[in-house]
């Protein structure tokens, strides 16, 4: 064997080993994302039994609870349980996947993108559901599926504004262009967001011709075990997506590392 | 500002005007479109009495279609007629999006000017406080410029850059619709003075936080 073949079959082998040791990184970081933030895996059983238990007590608590005074119609209005927590969510998810876009455009790591990106995704899976929860509410409540209420609508206008993030990404196919583009779009959309979150519905002249409650469990108009409830599905909804964020964010890690290997 | 900043800001928007004087299609496009519009209304009010709160909410509506339409191409032709690259290589970022967004401002200006006029023209409309009316619309023109800029200098490189640009627009035009409404309602004779007054100022705020943001997100852009 002359020496030329000799050293094409070892710079072969470097290339395969290192293809292997690359992969087996893979499987390991496959293998990461199934895992809850416990690393040792008795606790990590641990937490997902206590986890499944919880989830459980509170879906059969949230039937099971006595109807309560403040809805005109207490025994539809239970939806209002899953409701509540989808707008504080997605509301989150807005600022949280707005301060990793502010990241990303200041230091160019794709690793913020990722995070913006998994946050965003799910707060607008959380802005769907406020809207179709939100749609039964209303019919249960004030007797139609939409009434162009203040707070339906302006909540209907953040979720467009998660459409347009999300239809501006797609639109470029290179990740740097893809990410850096929607992160700006973020950045000058959040303006309008929090316009239509925190400002807009309570304008005097807004708010005196809204149908939709506000306070209505700070100020203990809601009390007792059906504000427990309330807590607890938001508790359970909260746990639930910093779950399925960090999967997804290790999810994207992976398939961001064989888009580079490849 | 320094005079380099000055110069290059003034040498953008003076290509900007010079090529919309020598081919003024994109202007006459957008005021065409508003007059239809305006005229379309009419016909569909006719012999009705268009209270003040509708009257505002169509003629904004009227400035958002006609500027989400017509403005964003001020970036959007760059990248078609492959200029952009030459800018990047002799221009700065922030010089660019201000000459663009000035340009954009006086065209968004002269919109509300003349659209105002005529549907006043048409319909009849009473004016309660012209000097609350001039200052929404001048307010109004400085966040609609600032919107439709932006959103033009997102969509520039994408392949259905047209159609973008105005999806991206709109949900950053959603508050400007809002106090624009409501402060020309007031100018319209109804509602408070105040709340006219201060729905103009918030408008105001809005295009100049708009403004100021958009040179920087631009900037971070630039070269990607």
């Amino acid at each position: 064997m002359n020496k030329d073949s000799q050293d094409s079959n070892r710079s072969a082998f470097a290339a395969f080993s290192s293809s292997l040791s690359d992969l087996g990184n893979l499987i390991s970081k496959g293998c990461d994302a199934l895992d809850l933030p416990f690393r040792s895996p008795p606790l990590a059983l641990a937490a997902r039994i206590v986890f499944f238990v919880f989830v459980s007590f509170t879906i059969v608590r949230s039937f099971t609870v006595g109807d309560s005074p403040a809805f005109q119609r207490p025994e539809l209005a239970r939806i209002f349980f899953w409701h509540f927590p989808c707008p504080m969510l997605a509301t989150i998810c807005l600022l949280q996947g707005t301060w990793w876009s502010l990241r990303y455009l200041r230091s160019d790591s794709l690793l913020f993108d990722i995070k913006a990106l998994a946050v965003l995704e799910l707060g607008f899976i959380f802005s769907l559901l406020t809207m179709a929860t939100g749609i039964v509410f209303s019919q249960a409540e004030w007797g139609a599926w939409w009434q162009w209420d203040p707070r339906q609508t302006s909540f209907l206008l953040v979720l467009l504004i998660y459409g347009a993030y999300f239809i501006l990404r797609g639109s470029y196919r290179e990740p740097e262009r893809k990410a850096s583009f929607s992160s700006a779009y973020i950045l000058a959309a959040i303006l309008p967001a929090l316009f239509l979150i925190y400002i807009f519905p309570y304008l005097p002249q807004i708010a005196q011709v809204s149908l939709h409650p506000t306070g209505s469990i700070l100020s203990g108009q809601i009390k007792g075990g059906y504000a427990q409830v309330i807590w607890m599905t938001l508790i359970v909804t909260s746990l639930f997506s910093i779950w399925v964020f960090r999967l997804k964010v290790n999810a994207a890690q992976i398939e961001h590392d064989l888009y580079e290997l490849s | 500002m320094s005079s380099n900043w000055t110069k290059e800001i003034r040498a953008i928007f003076m290509k900007e005007l010079k090529s919309e004087w020598r081919s003024p299609h994109a202007f006459l496009t957008g005021i065409l479109f508003g007059i239809i519009s305006i005229v379309a209304i009419s016909i569909a009010a006719f012999n009705i009495h268009v209270s003040p709160t509708l009257a505002a909410g169509l003629l904004w509506t009227i400035f958002l279609f006609t500027v989400v339409g017509t403005l964003g191409r001020v970036m959007i032709a760059e990248e078609e007629s492959g200029t952009a690259d030459l800018l990047r290589l002799v221009s700065r970022p922030h010089s660019v999006y201000w000459g663009k967004q000035l340009f954009n401002f006086i065209q968004t200006l002269a919109y509300a000017v003349l659209l105002t006029a005529l549907y006043i023209l048409f319909n009849g409309v009473h004016i309660a406080f012209f000097g609350l009316m001039v200052a929404s619309l001048f307010a109004g023109s400085v966040a609609l410029s600032g919107a439709v800029t932006f959103s033009g200098a997102l969509a520039a490189r994408a392949a259905n850059r047209q159609a973008l640009a105005a999806s991206l627009a709109l949900p950053l035009m959603i508050p400007v619709a809002t106090w624009g409404e409501t402060s020309l309602r007031v100018a319209f004779g109804e509602g408070f003075y105040d709340a006219g007054r201060l729905a103009a100022l918030g408008l105001f705020c809005y295009g100049v936080v708009e403004s100021a943001l958009g040179p920087y997100l631009y900037a971070a852009l630039w070269k990607k």
